[in-house]
């Protein structure tokens, strides 16, 4: 009688996958992980500094990315990374480098001269933009940026530890981490860059796949309620079950509205949607597989050590049951 | 109900009305009454335009208040001790006072008692070495950063850049923000500002009147040569340009100044027992002579004293003024002093100023991300709409109807609140399209639920509304928290997102809960509808 995609009464056994999930976690983030160690992070200027320039050609120039790079070195560059930007054949390049502003002088005459420089070498050249950062105010980003992050995530401990018992708290938060890690380590398996506008991803990921947590949650709390005899843990396959096709439609719908970004919003603002996109399918992933198994884990956790406790007093049989 | 309704109609309208006006050209909203003056203000990505961060060089102001002071402690010795000092430096950041022999030293050590702002480091045989005191030292920097601001806010906002809704304001504790809208002023231009000193000129009054009619008319044979007239305005709030602010008296002098602010060290306002609020000032050695000679000369005649072609004062000329050392009075304001001072100073201490962080931004890429950020909000709307409208018909309408009611809300609360609009901004707005609808399938997930069970469409819907309102509270309140932690520690562009993430959250809240479930009671309402089209 409904339209689905989801069919509303699966039962799907999700923690029997936990395990292997929380494998294929692990070892996203140690590969992301072993890359930044051995390829390096690329940070972008707002954490790293440097200057970042967008240049557009007139049409009809013939441009080549080596003819850019090379006239941005004959400019008096060391090391300029260009790559072409937007549309093909559009003409327009990204140049990236570090330094270039020791002194407000330095720093505009390079500017200009890379113009110059272009202008003779390439063709005529229109700067649409220049962004630089210095190595202090790089520096503050960085700080910033970590503390932000930090933040975000002690306010959301607060809050579901505020909102629900404490004993849901650490799964979301894991999965929260989870989601941050994963998705920062695919992007840089991808050899993206990290700017504030990843940052930014990053934290509404924060924000928003905990979302998918919560109304799991919620529902575990409510079938605990009404169910006392069944067991946690087939009551949470059974959350889980429940909530499926409305985990999947929300993240679809905020995909939807990602893909729109990606198609026609242009480059400037790429990387904040691809890896907003990354973080949302990321988070489906996570709410399923690795929020409720650390929430099971901690209760059992939790269960055994009341049950020790019990057997060394005796005294109540009754919270024995109903942990 | 009714009244509900009629409330939920009245907000939108209202908030649609300063939605449209975003699309209208600032003058054609200014000059009718039908639409509001305030709409979302664009961020330089959008418009283009300059973004800087400024660091002045505050190690430059420290050594300078230190010559200052090592100055005044050479003229306290000269005058009043008559000893001469071997040699008083600045430096690295101390001022070193070295003398012929030690017995002087106490000679200099009360003298920098006296400046109660310098600190003794560490003394050898014949020379003592001074610092500023940690108070003081704030106080200069303090002092240098309003200086800047001062100095550069002038420049920006001079009638001959015809700039407009430029930015120059402090960022943090030590650095200044710039921003220059809209291709006002190319980056060489711009610069140029950063560069160019303050023009302090003091010119003798040859004659003066009222007005300049008045002045003319008495020199029918056309003015002495080499002389111009300049004017004396009223003081204006300070973004109001020169030339609209009255004119309260002309001057003739000569072209060339008698002296200039090359010479002046320093400024500043203090309060005194006989004429009220006084600006003091400081000339180095060289201006010092110029200015004794020039006073001693010229007693009885008017010194107007002209920053940037412009006279603020020209006060009276009384008596010979040595040492290098003078004060303007004027009947002023303690303001009027201290805004005295400040452009001074301005004029005579050019801190130099690096650039910490740019942001610059064409106006044809901001005119394109602007298109683009229009089209991806359309796409965005319709793919997110389409499938809610595929997947639950006719309740997939209602969410849309929401949806709508939401970017109109956002748009609406922005432009009331003046917030500014950004690339990423726009990218939030789009995202909040695809979150505010979360919202709705969270309602319309357990509506189905509660159909499934049995119950009836009625008691479904109300089950709905009614159980999934927390679940979409928390959903929300944590995205908003994190919204806030990125306005809180986001900049420039950025900023913008967490500012249209933070109040999409918030209206989403409104109206993805209210109107559905208005619509709802509208239709079916209490109608007996076998099945719930959902």
């Amino acid at each position: 009688m409904f339209r689905t995609i989801v069919p509303s009464d699966t039962k799907i056994d999700f923690l029997r996958y936990a395990r292997p999930a929380t494998a294929v976690s692990i070892l996203i983030i140690l590969a992301g992980l072993a890359s930044a160690l051995i390829q390096g992070v690329r940070w972008g200027i707002d954490f790293a500094g440097g200057t970042e320039m967008q240049v557009r050609f007139e049409a009809g120039t013939n441009f080549e990315e080596g003819a850019v790079r090379s006239a941005v070195e004959a400019a008096g560059v060391e090391e300029p990374t260009v790559v072409r930007f937007g549309e093909p054949g559009s003409g327009e390049f990204q140049i990236r480098f570090a330094g270039g502003g020791e002194g407000e002088e330095k720093q505009g005459q390079l500017v200009d001269r890379i113009r110059s420089v272009l202008t003779e070498q390439v063709g005529p050249v229109e700067i649409d933009r220049v962004e630089y950062v210095g190595p202090k105010v790089g520096e503050e980003l960085r700080r910033d940026g970590a503390k932000a992050m930090l933040l975000a995530w002690l306010l959301i401990l607060a809050y579901v530890g505020l909102r629900f018992n404490l004993q849901f708290a650490p799964g979301g938060v894991v999965a929260l981490i989870h989601d941050v890690l994963v998705t920062a380590a695919i992007w840089q398996l991808l050899g993206q860059t990290f700017d504030l506008q990843v940052l930014a991803a990053l934290l509404a990921i924060v924000g928003y796949s905990i979302n998918d947590t919560i109304v799991i949650f919620d529902r575990i709390r409510e079938l605990v309620a009404t169910h006392t005899t069944v067991d946690i843990h087939e009551l949470t396959n059974r959350a889980v079950n429940q909530t499926l096709s409305r985990t999947i439609l929300t993240s679809l719908l905020t995909l939807l509205a990602v893909i729109a970004l990606l198609a026609l919003a242009g480059p400037v603002v790429f990387p904040f949607t691809a890896s907003m996109g990354i973080g949302v399918v990321v988070g489906v992933y996570s709410t399923v597989y690795i929020a409720s198994p650390v929430m099971l884990a901690m209760e059992r956790w939790r269960g055994r050590r009341s049950a020790k406790r019990q057997q060394a007093t005796r005294k109540h049989p009754k919270a024995a049951a109903r942990a | 109900m009714r009244w509900r309704v009629i409330g939920v109609v009245a907000a939108i309208l209202l908030c649609g009305w300063y939605t449209v006006a975003n699309f209208f050209p600032a003058e054609t909203r200014r000059a009718t009454a039908l639409l509001p003056d305030h709409v979302m203000r664009l961020g330089l990505d959008l418009q283009g335009g300059i973004h800087w961060v400024l660091s002045p060089d505050l190690d430059v102001a420290l050594a300078h208040e230190l010559d200052v002071l090592g100055g005044g402690i050479r003229a306290v010795l000269e005058e009043q001790k008559k000893i001469e000092p071997k040699r008083i430096a600045v430096e690295d950041g101390r001022l070193v006072v070295e003398m012929a022999s030690p017995a002087e030293l106490a000679a200099v050590r009360e003298a920098a008692k006296e400046t109660r702002v310098l600190r003794e480091v560490d003394a050898a045989e014949q020379t003592v070495r001074f610092v500023l005191t940690d108070e003081w030292t704030r106080e200069v920097r303090e002092r240098s950063i309003e200086q800047v601001l001062e100095v550069l806010r002038r420049r920006v906002d001079d009638p001959t850049q015809g700039v407009q809704e430029s930015i120059i304001t402090r960022q943090g504790a030590d650095r200044v923000l710039i921003q220059i809208p809209g291709g006002q002023l190319d980056r060489e231009q711009a610069r140029g500002l950063l560069r160019q000193t303050g023009f302090l000129e003091f010119k003798l009054v040859l004659d003066r009147a009222d007005t300049e009619e008045l002045l003319r008319a008495k020199y029918p044979d056309g003015l002495p040569p080499d002389t111009e007239i300049v004017f004396e305005r009223e003081k204006g709030l300070p973004n109001q340009k020169p030339e609209e602010r009255r004119i309260l008296a002309a001057y003739l002098v000569k072209k060339t100044p008698d002296l200039t602010g090359d010479f002046l060290t320093d400024a500043r306002s203090s309060l005194d027992n006989r004429h009220g609020w006084i600006v003091n000032f400081a000339f180095n050695s060289e201006g010092a002579r110029r200015f004794a000679k020039l006073t001693g000369e010229n007693r009885g005649k008017q010194l107007a004293i002209l920053l940037d072609r412009q006279v603020y004062s020209a006060p009276m000329l009384n008596e010979r003024i040595g040492g290098g050392r003078g004060f303007i009075h004027g009947r002023f304001s303690s303001r009027d002093a201290a805004d005295l001072a400040v452009i001074l100073r301005a004029g005579s201490l050019p801190i130099p100023v690096q650039i910490e962080e740019e942001r610059t931004v064409g106006p044809a890429l901001g005119a394109d991300s602007i298109r683009r950020g229009i089209n991806a909000s359309i796409l965005g709307l319709l793919l997110v709409a389409g499938f809610a409208i595929w997947y639950y018909r006719l309740a997939g309408v209602y969410a849309t109807i929401a949806l709508v009611a939401n970017l109109i809300m956002l748009i609406g609360v922005m432009s009331m609140t003046r917030a500014t609009l950004t690339m990423p901004g726009i990218a939030g707005l789009v995202l909040t399209l695809g979150m505010a609808i979360d919202a709705n399938v969270i309602i319309y997930e357990r509506i189905r639920e509660e159909l499934l069970v049995g119950k009836s469409p009625r008691a479904a819907i109300r089950t709905g509304f009614n159980k999934a309102l927390w679940t979409i509270l928390d959903a929300q309140i944590t995205t908003l928290l994190v919204a806030l932690v990125l306005y809180q520690y986001g900049t420039g562009p950025i900023k913008g997102f967490a500012v249209s993430l933070s109040v999409g959250i918030v209206t989403s809240v409104f109206t993805s809960i209210v109107i559905p479930r208005l619509l709802f009671e509208y239709y079916p309402g209490n109608r007996p509808v076998q099945a719930l089209s959902i």
